[in-house]
């Protein structure tokens, strides 16, 4: 694992400095990009916690967003926030745990659509248990306002970076690189695969419902299928292959590009940036494998061997 | 001598197929055994039971006096067992070192840290020859190279029982003889204990001091090179006639 | 509740449901059966199905009975095509062990050609919800009413299925799809002609997902994004039924089109997707393998 040069310090020390300056600008609409760049760095470093390290290919990160802000929303004024936003995490994570043991004995293609069926499944459910209720949407009234919000994502995308970069350099993470090579052979070598998938399901999982309770302050309006969005899983996926690698340069990367590209296209044409997130995913899965990381560390190779 | 691996009237069945039948040795510690027989008599399903890959469906497996039945590969693994599959299972993406850091640091020997698990290794790349290969992927290992990967990390678990299944397979008469030299001097190195399956006689005469022979899943024979070499069944059922 | 449970309504509801997948199932388990990738955008094909015949109808005054072996026969070129341009090359350089890594990136791959084709669509046809009437007479059997479409779809998906089936185990060309898709090597070891036996599962693979494209048309309406369900769908009939078991795909389908229809006259329609996405995640946690337990199949 190359530890990171000087050019990425540097680079990180700037997107530091960015986030806490930003709100200085007064700008609201800047501050709501910054909120949702954040966003992304939060959910795309957790998600790579289980599905890049273990190979296990999650479709469904969405169900732990959308469980956490569900809680927010449906203990809104019965409990400060400061309990519900980490009991948010835990339910997410306590999902996770809860499903994770039989889900995990599914292999290959057939776990990533289980984890898409199993997010649907929960969409559906609640829908239908809102729709007995008698429940339309939700609104939040008296919700915190904008900059706090953002404070709060700023903090979860760094402890979501923080995760990654921790597990990847364990001894954990490297248990985990090697069930993802070859589960059976894992095992037979010591390493407790069934319960590192587990732990890596579990801890993918607290962070997203974090900031599905963060972002339920921000809308302060809540439709389940809106929340419980497959396309949040996609994109979350599109980024990761985007950016490539097994750390935290790749999913900054790859956030930066497509958050970037998605504000500029989202609001003009919402079916554009569809098609653009659905030619990433085949561009990247059949071209691109190792990311744009991949393709820098083949220009660096290219650079030193002439 | 003290007993490291017991193995008493162990049966697997797969639905109506027999495997293994009330099979029953032991292998001392410090001891090469050799396991023999055709093809489908039932080796490799001995090693998966062992080695925990698999349940038996009755029966008991005794290491360092304690039963091991039912525990998860892993946990038998910590314990000290380990082995090499016939079709090798290298980490592709992974150098050498990384491939036996694994072993050490999640087999026996429980290494916390990268650098604890890298010095620890060191030797058994020289020993097995991969040094030179370290830095390089798995994937790009000749099949000769795999299999010695299989074989280092097995050793790099730090087990005490290290069960070889068909190391030779594949190999030319050179690559025999350098294997059956590697494989000495670890037993003699490191004080292992082997269970060796082999196809290859002459590899398995030279190499073991005792060994047992499955047929159909029944173990017919038991004894030293010499023994086995006269033994009346093993002819009927090898060259279809007495010694 | 019992009257309307026992209904002969209900159960013709959930046969031509039943139907439906069944169709949509047989062209999933020969494509799949084929190309060893999950193919997340078959539903996305009986989508494109439905748009033919909507177009053609409305565009051109066509019957979807007229429309539907052409928009079938459209289905089938567009198959062979993508085998020739794309999936043989794929294919030949598949090994026993880059199978399953292919096979799990392969599923994003889909995934997004999936979401292209479904925002194509989307862009150039409006995301609107789109249905035409056709042949809505109203026929009685007994205390069961039947419009003409159901009992058409009925009919030609049933017929249709048969058919394939019929040629599956009968027809020599059938056999050797069915050596294809259980052991490759094995088939062509024996003479097979793989790569035209290829050809045909893809030919007939799209063609029928077209075709039931064509039928949903007549029924409901429909959007760009309609096809997902189907794709679901089909998994779960495959799953249950096994990989290249035709007559378990024709009974889990009915059985899934019994668990939705049955299930909405028991609870609400709001749990139509609910009983659907449960089907889907129970068989898959019953069977982790999803077609492998059926059949021990390594290539």
């Amino acid at each position: 694992m190359a530890r990171p040069g000087a050019l990425w310090v540097g680079l990180a020390l700037a997107g530091v400095a960015a986030v806490a300056l930003l709100p200085l600008l007064g700008n609201e609409y800047l501050v709501g990009t910054g909120l949702t760049v954040l966003m992304w760095l939060a959910l795309t470093p957790s998600w790579c916690v289980l599905s890049r390290l273990t190979g296990y290919v999650s479709l469904g990160h969405v169900v732990f967003y959308g469980l956490g802000a569900y809680l927010v929303v449906t203990t809104w004024q019965q409990w400060p926030l400061w309990l519900a936003i980490p009991a948010a995490g835990l339910l997410a994570a306590a999902f996770a745990g809860l499903v994770g043991g039989p889900a995990l004995r599914v292999r290959g293609p057939y776990f990533v659509i289980l984890t898409f069926g199993l997010a649907e499944l929960v969409k559906f459910s609640i829908m239908a248990a809102e729709s007995a209720m008698g429940m339309a949407a939700r609104i939040l009234f008296g919700a915190p306002d904008l900059l706090a919000v953002y404070w709060m994502m700023a903090a979860l995308a760094l402890a979501s970076l923080l995760l990654l970069a921790w597990v990847s350099g364990s001894r954990f993470g490297h248990g985990l690189r090697s069930l993802r090579e070859n589960e059976e052979a894992a095992e037979t070598l010591g390493v407790p695969v069934t319960r590192y998938k587990l732990i890596a399901f579990v801890l993918s999982a607290a962070i997203p419902g974090m900031v599905g309770a963060v972002m339920a302050l921000r809308s302060t309006y809540f439709v389940v299928g809106q929340v419980f969005d497959p396309m949040v899983s996609v994109t979350v996926i599109a980024m990761a292959l985007l950016g490539g690698g097994d750390g935290v340069r790749g999913p900054i990367l790859g956030v930066l590009f497509l958050a970037l590209l998605s504000e500029l296209l989202w609001a003009q044409a919402p079916l554009l940036y569809m098609i653009l997130l659905g030619a990433i995913l085949v561009v990247f899965v059949l071209l691109l494998p190792d990311g744009l990381i991949g393709l820098l560390q083949r220009w660096r190779r290219k650079g030193t061997a002439s | 001598m003290s007993v490291l691996l017991e193995v008493q009237s162990l049966s697997k069945k797969f639905g109506g197929l027999t495997a293994l039948s009330d099979v029953s040795f032991q292998v001392p510690a410090g001891a090469i055994v050799g396991v023999m027989g055709a093809n489908g008599a039932g080796k490799t399903t001995l090693f998966s039971l062992i080695a925990g890959n698999a349940r038996p469906s009755s029966g008991d497996i005794r290491f360092e006096g304690r039963s091991i039945v039912g525990l998860s590969a892993d946990r038998v693994c910590r314990l000290g067992v380990a082995r090499t599959f016939q079709i090798v299972k290298p980490f592709p993406a992974m150098t050498v070192r990384e491939n036996l850091r694994t072993a050490a640091m999640f087999g026996h020997a429980q290494q916390r840290s990268r650098e604890a698990a890298d010095a620890a290794t060191q030797s058994v790349l020289h020993e097995v020859g991969l040094a030179a290969d370290a830095e390089r992927p798995a994937s790009a290992l000749t099949l000769s190279g795999q299999k010695r990967l299989e074989i280092a990390r097995a050793v790099a678990t730090g087990g005490r029982l290290l069960m070889l299944d068909e190391v030779m397979a594949g190999l030319t008469p050179t690559e025999v003889a350098q294997m059956l030299d590697t494989v000495r001097q670890l037993h003699a190195k490191r004080g292992l204990t082997l269970l060796v399956i082999e196809h290859v006689m002459r590899a398995l005469m030279e190499l073991c001091e005792r060994i047992v022979v499955l047929h159909h899943g029944q173990l017919i024979a038991e004894g030293t090179p010499a023994e086995i070499g006269a033994h009346a069944q093993v002819h009927a059922v090898y060259f279809g006639g007495p010694a | 509740m019992i009257d309307t449970l026992l209904s002969g309504q209900l159960l013709f509801s959930a046969l031509v449901t039943g139907s439906l997948y069944a169709l949509v199932a047989l062209g999933l388990n020969l494509v799949y059966g084929t190309m060893r990738m999950l193919n997340v955008a078959h539903g996305d094909l009986v989508m494109l199905g439905a748009y033919g015949a909507f177009w053609a109808f409305s565009l051109a005054g066509v019957s979807p009975l007229l429309a539907a072996p052409l928009v079938a026969a459209a289905g089938a070129a567009v198959g062979i095509g993508l085998y020739r341009g794309l999936f043989r090359g794929m294919l030949a350089k598949v090994t026993p062990s880059t199978a399953g890594k292919l096979e799990g990136n392969s599923l994003l791959l889909f995934f997004g050609l999936s979401i292209l084709m479904q925002n194509i669509v989307a862009l150039a046809f409006t995301p609107n919800n789109r249905a035409y009437a056709y042949l809505g007479e109203v026929y009685r059997i007994g205390n069961v009413s039947m419009t003409a479409n159901r009992l058409l779809v009925l009919c030609v998906a049933g017929g249709v299925c048969v058919a394939v089936a019929l040629f599956l185990s009968r027809h020599v060309a059938g056999l050797a799809m069915r050596a294809v898709i259980e052991r490759r090597e094995a088939a062509s070891i024996v003479g097979v002609d793989v790569d035209r036996v290829q050809r045909l599962s893809f030919a007939v693979g799209f063609g029928t997902a077209a075709l039931a494209g064509v039928l949903m048309s007549m029924l409901e309406q429909f959007s760009p994004f309609s096809g997902f369900p189907f794709t679901i769908a089909g998994f779960i009939v495959i799953i249950l039924g096994g990989l290249g078991n035709v007559t378990g795909g024709l009974l889990a389908a009915l059985l899934l089109g019994v668990i939705e229809t049955y299930g909405v006259a028991l609870t609400s329609a709001n749990l139509r997707s609910v009983l659907l996405y449960g089907s889907f995640v129970v068989a898959l946690l019953v069977f982790p393998n999803g077609l492998l337990a059926r059949r021990l199949v390594t290539r």
